[in-house]
């Protein structure tokens, strides 16, 4: 099978991999790059685990080809304290004061989800908010307390 | 509630939150590859029932980068723990060898494959050829039940001996009884779904086995492994990561057997991945049960006897045979015979699942209890209030009964330690607007056009941890600076367990949260913890958590006491400090005492506190659930939607709010997709899962149900670390009873789980 060199951009890093067509940006995200803050619920588009940022969107990662991520600039959870310069995240902090997670595995989707809200609407709506994590599920029911860090993290984004 | 605590009652953040929020926690899958490893694939019966009559994988090990085939001519098979008896644990999905010539259900293990990549091992599974020879398959538990009925699979009957409970005599109360109510119930197929998709890593080094695994079963997983290849347990090394949930899933499985096979036979690591559709179709499902229950009472409401008969698919592998915990026991009757069956299908193994009996169970005794309450008409609330159980109460059915019998030949008495489960169900009326909104039996609340609303309630209970779970392990560390390492083998799936212990110790040892580093998920390293589950983490495991931070605080004393020139009696530890009692000026803090030499040793102080704690079984204690539920049905569409939803909970002592809040919410959300949506479906000419996914399995999302009203009576039981009982698991247990039994009132109709748009379509139609 043919092997394409790729030129990825993730969290400002440039890594050239060699990938197959087939493969997944998820798949290359975890297995070749290492960053495995991205899961793969189902690898099928239904779980928003695998979520990342492409230029500031939120994309099921495991629905995207690598060879088709190449000239964007790819943002994964590792990402987002780096961007902060090192710093926490105010949806970050918020997850974490509020008990927005149990397990854990949803918990870098929901967030990328939640920051790329934010960064189009600072002031969301509870309903927005949980349009915007609708395609994530979480397995452990913590819905409630997700929700509620979202809304808290906005209010910090605000403030600041 | 517990009083004077500093820690213990306080939200505080779970201690591994940031590892989750910026993704460094890792799961098994998440691991850095080791050097040499080999990546796993397993090739999976097509068919529910045939034994596999000629293999021929020289094409697969011939394919460049196959570093090991194996199949049922291997041979591999323990025989150690059973004595020559077959190979058997029911948490492993397999009996006999790991991989048998005969397959007893479609996704049972015909091969497996090591490989340099996943899609090399994948290109080699399909070279593998295979021929079946097909046997007669059982897909339904009545069926497989009847005397002529084929084998289910090559060892033992299909229906296991039944486990027996009876007390008084339950013939005599039905006669004495002034009424009867008799029904028959079944559930769905319910689905553990985590979303993580499990992986296991083996690695062996001459006959040492090391294996890496998300699981909350670290010493159950270390002692099969043991058994099974007939090693020390020094030779063997389980190390647990955390589960993206488990729910009951990620006990043992039979996956992680074959990679350490495969490693072994490989002569290099070997990692195996699960797909979401092995996920889905070959670990482990809820039991589906078929309840046969018959209850007498009196006219005044007053419950005599009770009889149930518990049936539940085990489906191939899967080896259940004795009772759920205590929920038969809910309503104290003078009279009472239950029984519990075990019976084996050709369809994928089901075990336990988060509430386990105490939910299949409890719905069945909760609506034929509210049948009951309806042919005297008497007020459902009333009628709970009447006959529930309480403090101090006989516990019949529990299994520490069957294992007293089974290991002791004994039949002792179990008795509740404490019940607060009528003022859940006082608070829970309230909270829902009972009064109000009850209209009577099969009667709406209120009706707005095509859209009618019902309420309904049910109650449940469940275990906090059993004796029979063994001893739980625990050592507790000072360092120097006096922070402090805790070793335990609580498993990490969410719920929290090693904030939780640390928050117990912390809360001894007078010092805060972040000074506790918890170390788990390592036999070699810490105590044991036979298998996090029967929601014994808080109840029992942080009984040996308290008594090993009451070692290291006496020990802390005492070397306080020659810091200081004190007694050690006469000194308190606080905020990080220890003193003189009533002159707080006179004291040395937890650091200093750790790292300045003691004029008799020359050296400081070194502290290591441990414990390993049993619990005796006689009294039990037991968490108490109330739910209520508020249902809309718009019946042209035939679409239900829930309105309001409360959950009162009596855990005891609550040690961490938010985290209990999240158990109640979670427990909430995952059985409300058991009462609505979830259902696994068989085909019913093959026995395949046809919705191994979540496309087609629906489980609960964020703009699906509406949050629950979570409310806990506190009450402190005498037994449980600073009063507190478990959670984790009867959190799900009444939910579909509140459902059914508020959708019954809406529409007049009574309908059992999932209740789905078609079902109520047919069911308006008829009513």
């Amino acid at each position: 099978m043919t092997v394409h060199t790729v030129q990825l951009r993730i969290n400002g890093e440039v890594t050239t991999v060699d990938v197959k067509a087939h493969w997944s940006l998820a798949y290359v995200i975890r297995e070749k790059v290492g960053l495995t803050g991205t899961k793969t619920g189902c690898e099928m588009g239904t779980c928003g685990s695998c979520t990342v940022l492409l230029d500031e969107k939120p994309i099921f990662s495991c629905l995207r080809m690598a060879v088709d991520a190449e000239g964007h600039e790819i943002q994964t959870i590792e990402g987002v304290e780096v961007e902060n310069g090192g710093e926490l995240h105010p949806l970050q902090k918020s997850f974490i004061e509020l008990h927005g997670m149990q397990c854990g595995f949803c918990t870098p989707g929901m967030i990328l989800a939640a920051k790329a809200l934010l960064e189009n609407n600072p002031d969301p709506s509870e309903q927005e908010v949980r349009e915007a994590i609708g395609g994530h599920l979480c397995r452990c029911g913590t819905y409630v307390r997700i929700v509620r860090s979202i809304l808290d993290a906005a209010q910090a984004v605000r403030a600041s | 509630m517990a009083s004077n605590t500093s820690v213990v009652g306080k939200s505080l953040p779970m201690i591994d939150a940031y590892e989750k929020v910026t993704g460094k926690l890792r799961y098994a899958a998440d691991l850095p590859p080791l050097h040499r490893m080999h990546h796993a694939k397993v090739l999976r019966s097509p068919f529910a029932h045939a034994k596999v009559v000629h293999i021929d994988t020289s094409a697969a090990e011939a394919l460049p980068g196959v570093s090991a085939v194996i199949t049922h001519l291997d041979n591999i098979i323990g025989t150690k723990k059973t004595c020559g008896q077959i190979w058997n644990d029911q948490s492993f999905n397999f009996q006999g060898p790991i991989i048998s010539p005969e397959v007893c259900y479609v996704g049972d293990e015909v091969a497996a494959v090591s490989a340099v990549d996943e899609e090399t091992a994948k290109e080699a599974l399909a070279l593998i050829e295979v021929e079946y020879e097909e046997l007669p398959a059982i897909f339904d538990l009545e069926e497989s039940m009847k005397p002529d009925a084929p084998a289910v699979h090559p060892w033992g009957p299909n229906r296991l001996d039944p486990s027996l409970f009876t007390w008084g005599d339950v013939e005599q109360g039905f006669s004495e009884s002034d009424l009867i109510i008799e029904n028959r119930i079944t559930l769905g197929n319910q689905q553990h779904a985590p979303l993580d998709r499990n992986a296991c890593i083996a690695a062996w080094e001459r006959d040492s086995v090391s294996v890496w695994t998300s699981t909350q079963a670290l010493f159950w997983i270390r002692d099969a492994l043991t058994e099974f290849f007939e090693l020390s347990p020094s030779k063997v090394r389980v190390y647990s990561t955390p589960t993206g949930g488990s729910f009951g899933l990620w006990w043992g499985n039979n996956f992680m057997i074959l990679t350490v096979a495969l490693a072994r036979k490989a002569g290099r690591p070997v990692r195996l991945v699960l797909t979401r559709d092995e996920v889905q179709t070959t670990v482990k499902r809820r039991e589906r049960p078929l309840i046969d229950a018959k209850i007498g009472i009196k006219k005044d409401g007053t419950m005599v006897a009770q009889r149930y008969q518990h049936v539940m698919d085990n489906g191939a592998y899967g080896n259940k045979f004795d009772p759920y915990q205590s929920v038969a026991d809910i309503y104290p009757t003078p009279h009472g015979h239950v029984e519990f069956i075990g019976v084996a299908t050709n369809l994928l193994p089901a075990g336990c699942m988060r509430g386990v009996g105490d939910l299949t169970l409890a719905y069945a005794i909760e609506q034929t209890v509210d049948m009951a309450a309806e042919k005297i008409g008497m007020d459902p609330l009333e009628f709970h209030l009447k006959n529930h159980w309480q403090t101090g109460d006989i516990c019949h059915t529990s299994q520490e009964v069957v294992f007293a019998k089974l290991l002791f030949n004994r039949e002792p008495e179990v008795r509740l330690s404490s019940s607060g489960l009528a003022e859940c169900i006082r608070k829970g009326a309230e909270m829902i607007g009972w009064k109000e909104k009850w209209q009577g039996w099969g009667k709406p609340s209120s009706v707005q056009g095509n859209k009618v609303r019902g309420v309904g309630m049910g109650i449940s209970t469940h275990i906090s941890g059993l004796a029979f779970f063994g001893f739980n392990g625990i050592t507790i560390k000072v360092n120097p600076d006096g922070t402090m390492a805790l070793t335990t083998g609580i498993g990490r799936m969410g719920q929290a367990g090693d904030t939780t212990q640390a928050m117990v110790a912390a809360e001894v040892l007078g010092v805060e949260l972040e000074d506790v580093n918890v170390i788990d998920g390592d036999t070699e390293v810490c105590g044991h913890t036979m298998v996090t589950f029967g929601s014994n983490g808080m109840h029992m495991v942080a009984r040996a958590t308290k008594a090993a931070a009451e070692d290291a605080k006496k020990q802390i004393l005492e070397f306080a006491g020659r810091h200081l020139e004190a007694s050690p009696e006469d000194l308190e530890i606080k905020d990080r400090r220890i003193f003189v009692k009533g002159s707080p000026d006179k004291g040395v803090g937890l650091g200093e005492l750790m790292s300045t030499p003691i004029y008799d040793y020359l050296a400081p102080p070194e502290v290591i506190g441990r414990a390993s704690e049993g619990v005796e079984f006689h009294r039990a204690g037991k968490m108490m659930i109330a739910d209520f539920a508020e249902v809309e049905i718009d019946t042209r569409t035939a679409q239900m939607k829930v309105i309001k939803f409360v959950a009162c909970h009596d855990s005891g002592t609550i040690v961490n709010p938010a985290v209990c809040e999240n158990q109640v919410a979670g427990g909430y959300y995952q059985s409300m997709g058991l009462a609505t949506t979830e259902h696994l479906v068989f085909d019913d000419e093959t026995g395949a899962i046809l919705n191994p996914n979540f496309l087609d399995y629906k489980i609960v999302g964020p703009l699906d149900m509406p949050d629950p009203d979570v409310y806990f009576e506190e009450v402190y039981d005498e037994d449980g670390p600073y009063g507190a009982k478990g959670i984790g698991e009867g959190v799900t247990c009444a939910v579909p009873i509140a459902i059914s039994n508020a959708v019954y009132n809406a529409i007049g109709v009574r309908l059992d789980p999932p209740i789905t748009p078609d079902k109520l379509m047919r069911a308006l139609k008829n009513a």
